[in-house]
């Protein structure tokens, strides 16, 4: 943990509606985000920028991605980093702006994520998504992207005696969300009956309990707080990341997303949290992560969503009020990123999307792919 | 995309033979050998021959095929657990009806992937559900 | 027999037998390309194996070698030949032979090499390994026949052209479950069936095939050895003659003097089609599969262009506890599943472009 007492703010955001972005190449969205996260934050200066990326780097081969990215945004000579985690990229990102703020190495970040997937048809773009997982193990079969949590979620369905129907909610749940989410890829109702019957994929997953294949990109300025030029929306109290088992296959049970367990403990315990975006790229992930973070019993997750426990109604914090990876959507890298802007606006009360009103704490959660690596930000509301 | 040559061959010898790497600090086996356990993580690690037959403790059957596979679709994936140690692989020889959790399967070696039709072929272990021997064939010794 | 002959300081230690799951029922191969029911019955084949997209010769051969060396009990590390013969090799310029001894744990030490002599190539193995066993060269010698037959769609071929392998482990006399007490090969040139360079489908002359080549072959290689040694048909309790089909080898061992009672077991070709390479030595594992201590096996494989080897074979005391140890032909056998006509185009990627294999 950084003991540094110099505080991060994010002070700008900006986010293209996920959706197949032909005409827009990497930087069209890069630089669409960029600007508007720019414009918000009042200022176009800043001394770093720093771009999280995954999957473009297989599907439209751009290395030195930041330096490309920050030339193309006009900020000739600024400083600029990429980073790759897979789906994490997002939250890794700003693990490095934050420690750049805090160690006062930089005082204004321009912190990007950005990724294409639909550069090629869905075949090549599987067998790309599988190098999200461990190409030494699991990877080395044609597992496509859904095949690790297909296996995951028949062994839930099993170990814990839950029906089709029940783990159906959390698709449904996110649907309904997406609704009034301005940037989300499929902001339509679909009913758990619906997810249930639709096509398979990867048996027992159907393409309604999969996340879509959509290109965006989201962005935020960083701010340290004592030299703010910008009107802080959110502060980010704290990022943490830990790696896990390189295939659940190694784990003593390979529904315990460990990673996440592990980051969890270095977070030192949770205080109450109004808002969470997790990481739903298929449903199983987003209960498992319920479960892991204590927010349900083992087994009883994919129940309490059923019931409408983590809806704006709910009881329980509210969860994914974005629509999650499976309705907003899940641009690899650029996904995180999304989640912090969603979450800033929710705080700072700008968000035009599903809300209570009185969120004070948010988290977000990420993991690469079955948790090769978890990653979870604590943010919190900027007072008066 | 293309498979790597070197990539694939440098590790044929553990895909062809069903040999993981277990850890001499540790003890525990894994599957396919790693640079270092992952466990402990010590680098100490001994080849050892894993026994052929195992166990089906998950399964999926994959439509959204990646890559040129549709020659093998739909493709059938399994969580397989030999005496403890968990391997995820391809299923074979089994149609999407015939598949359940506790199905007895054991290793073959089959073509993994073969992109086109000028390139190398490679080869692996695969999983298929036991012969119905019936007579104690196919046991395995753990020698050969 | 008067001198003591090189061969039979040599035996079997170790068969194996690999049949592919899926099977297609000749009236499918007649609905599809117009073949009146005649066409086929002749045959007495009722169905053919088939391979599944992801098996070729070599995958075949593996599993068929991991059988023999369950059978052998010996370290794969004592082989050191690997003789693999096939006619439908996935590499033109590539040994199968190197990835079977690799995945079997017979490398590096050890010589290995693809053969081709149509079907016959795998018997040419076996006598190699006799001939390198019963000079000392090696205590092991493994000899594999492998095929994923070729024959263009709506050829009368199509009817026969089968999968599956087979393979044997000659080594000393001592410890083997079969020895091996004559052999004798007969070749000529006599171009009955041929496939070009880069051509994918195999040719053939019809009605060349039978007397110039199959019936003169294996009747003179046959014929010549029972002289050579003595023994008559009726010494015999197994004959086993090569298989295109189920109406040849029983023509051939009748006009020789065999009967049904000693042709029908070692006669695979009615159940699964004509493996080609595997064809007469997947009869001969599934003979052993059976046999008991004491009893004699004639073995005549053949392959065009042509020429056929005979063996004769004396089974010993350790055949019994060897034929427990790895599935018989007969557990192949038993997991079949039939296919239609339009999923065997796709396993055997006539449909695609894939290379054929």
């Amino acid at each position: 943990m950084n003991d540094s007492m110099v505080k991060v703010y994010i002070t700008g955001t900006g986010a293209v509606k996920i959706a197949r972005h032909y005409p827009l190449g990497v930087r069209d969205l890069a630089f669409q985000a960029g600007k508007q996260a720019l414009a918000e934050s009042g200022s176009d200066n800043v001394d770093f920028v720093i771009v999280a990326s995954s999957l473009s780097y297989l599907q439209a081969p751009q290395l030195d991605l930041a330096s490309y990215i920050a030339s193309s945004l006009g900020l000739h000579g600024v400083r600029a980093l990429s980073v790759e985690a897979g789906e994490s990229s997002g939250l890794a990102a700003l693990e490095t702006a934050v420690s750049l703020i805090k160690s006062q190495e930089a005082s204004r970040v321009l912190l990007i994520g950005v990724d294409k997937m639909t550069e090629h048809p869905s075949g090549p773009t599987y067998v790309m998504l599988q190098a999200l997982y461990d190409t030494e193990s699991d990877a080395y079969y044609n597992i496509g992207h859904a095949g690790i949590a297909a296996l995951l979620m028949r062994l839930y369905m099993e170990k814990y005696e839950v029906d089709r129907l029940t783990l159906a909610y959390w698709p449904a749940m996110m649907h309904m969300h997406a609704k009034n989410n301005p940037h989300a890829m499929l902001p339509f109702a679909v009913a758990p009956e619906k997810v249930m019957t639709a096509m398979p994929i990867a048996e027992p997953i159907t393409l309604l309990d999969a996340y879509p294949l959509g290109d965006g990109a989201a962005a935020i300025v960083l701010e340290n707080g004592d030299e703010l030029e910008g009107r802080p929306l959110a502060e980010i109290e704290s990022v943490i990341s830990a790696t896990g088992m390189p295939s659940p296959a190694l784990r003593e049970d390979p529904l315990d997303l460990e990673s996440l367990r592990t980051a969890l403990g270095r977070l030192g315990g949770l205080e109450k949290i109004d808002v969470i975006e997790l990481h739903d790229s298929f449903s199983i992930y987003g209960l498992l992560e319920l479960e892991t973070l204590g927010l349900a019993e083992k087994g009883e997750s994919a129940k309490l969503v059923a019931e409408g426990y983590f809806s704006a109604e709910g009881e329980g914090p509210l969860v994914n009020p974005s629509g999650g990876l499976k309705a907003r959507g899940h641009p690899i890298g650029a996904t995180d990123v999304y989640k912090l802007v969603e979450v800033s606006r929710i705080l700072a009360g700008t968000w035009q999307g599903v809300k209570r009103g009185d969120e004070e704490t948010g988290m977000i959660v990420s993991i690469n792919a079955a948790g090769s690596s978890s990653r979870i930000a604590l943010l919190r509301k900027v007072k008066g | 995309m293309t498979r790597s040559l070197p990539v694939w061959w440098r590790r044929r010898i553990p895909r062809y033979r069903l040999i993981g790497a277990r850890c001499k600090e540790c003890g525990k086996i894994h599957y396919p050998p790693r640079t270092s356990c992952p466990y402990c993580g010590s680098n100490s690690l001994e080849e050892v021959q894993l026994p052929r037959r195992g166990i089906l403790e998950s399964y999926s059957v994959i439509y959204s095929v990646p890559g040129d596979n549709r020659l093998n679709a739909p493709i059938i994936v399994g969580l397989v657990n030999i005496n403890g140690v968990r391997i995820v692989a391809e299923l074979t020889d089994v149609l999407p009806g015939e598949l359940s959790t506790g199905l007895e399967v054991e290793a073959v070696v089959r073509k993994i992937s073969e992109t086109s039709d000028t390139g190398i072929i490679t080869y692996g272990v695969k999983f298929r559900p036991v012969l119905g021997a019936g007579s104690g064939a196919g046991q395995d010794t753990g020698e050969a | 027999m008067t001198q003591e002959r090189p061969e039979s300081r040599t035996g079997i230690h170790g068969w194996g037998a690999y049949v592919p799951r899926w099977r297609l029922p000749m009236e499918e191969i007649a609905r599809v390309w117009g073949w009146p029911p005649h066409q086929y019955k002749g045959l007495n084949v009722k169905e053919k194996s088939v391979d599944s997209p992801d098996e070729d010769s070599t995958t075949m051969a593996i599993e068929a070698g991991y059988n023999a060396l369950l059978r052998a009990k010996v370290d794969p590390s004592e082989i050191k030949a690997v003789f693999f013969g096939s006619e439908s090799k996935p590499y033109a310029v590539k040994p199968s032979a190197t990835i079977v001894a690799e995945a079997l744990g017979i490398t590096p030490v050890t010589m290995a090499s693809d053969l081709e002599f149509a079907c016959r190539a795998g018997s040419e193995g076996l006598r190699a390994s006799i001939g390198l066993v019963s000079s000392g060269m090696m205590k092991y010698a493994m000899a594999i026949g492998s095929d994923t037959a070729q024959a263009e769609p709506g050829d009368v071929l199509e009817f026969t052209a089968s999968s599956g392998a087979v393979a044997f482990i000659v080594g000393p006399r001592e410890g083997a479950a079969a020895v091996f007490e004559a052999t004798y090969t007969y070749v000529t040139d006599t171009p009955d069936f041929w496939r070009r360079a880069l051509k994918p489908y195999p040719r053939h002359g019809e009605g060349f095939t039978g007397e110039p080549a199959y019936f003169h072959h294996i009747m003179s290689s046959v014929k010549n050895l029972l002289e050579e040694t003595g023994y008559k048909p009726s010494d015999f309790k197994y004959a086993v003659f090569h298989q295109p089909n189920g109406k040849f080898p029983v023509r051939v061992g009748k006009r020789l003097g065999f009967t049904m009672e000693q042709i029908e077991p070692g006669l695979v070709t009615p159940f699964i089609g004509n493996t080609y390479n595997a064809s007469a030595l997947l009869g001969l594992a599934r003979v052993l599969d059976r046999a008991d201590p004491g009893d004699l096996i004639l073995v005549a494989p053949f392959g065009s262009g042509a020429g056929s080897d005979t063996y004769i074979l004396r089974v010993t005391e350790a055949v019994k506890e060897k034929q427990g140890l790895a599935p018989r032909f007969d557990d192949y056998l038993a997991r079949r599943k039939t296919i239609d006509y339009a999923l065997y185009t796709r396993y055997r990627k006539i449909l695609t472009m894939l290379p054929r294999g």
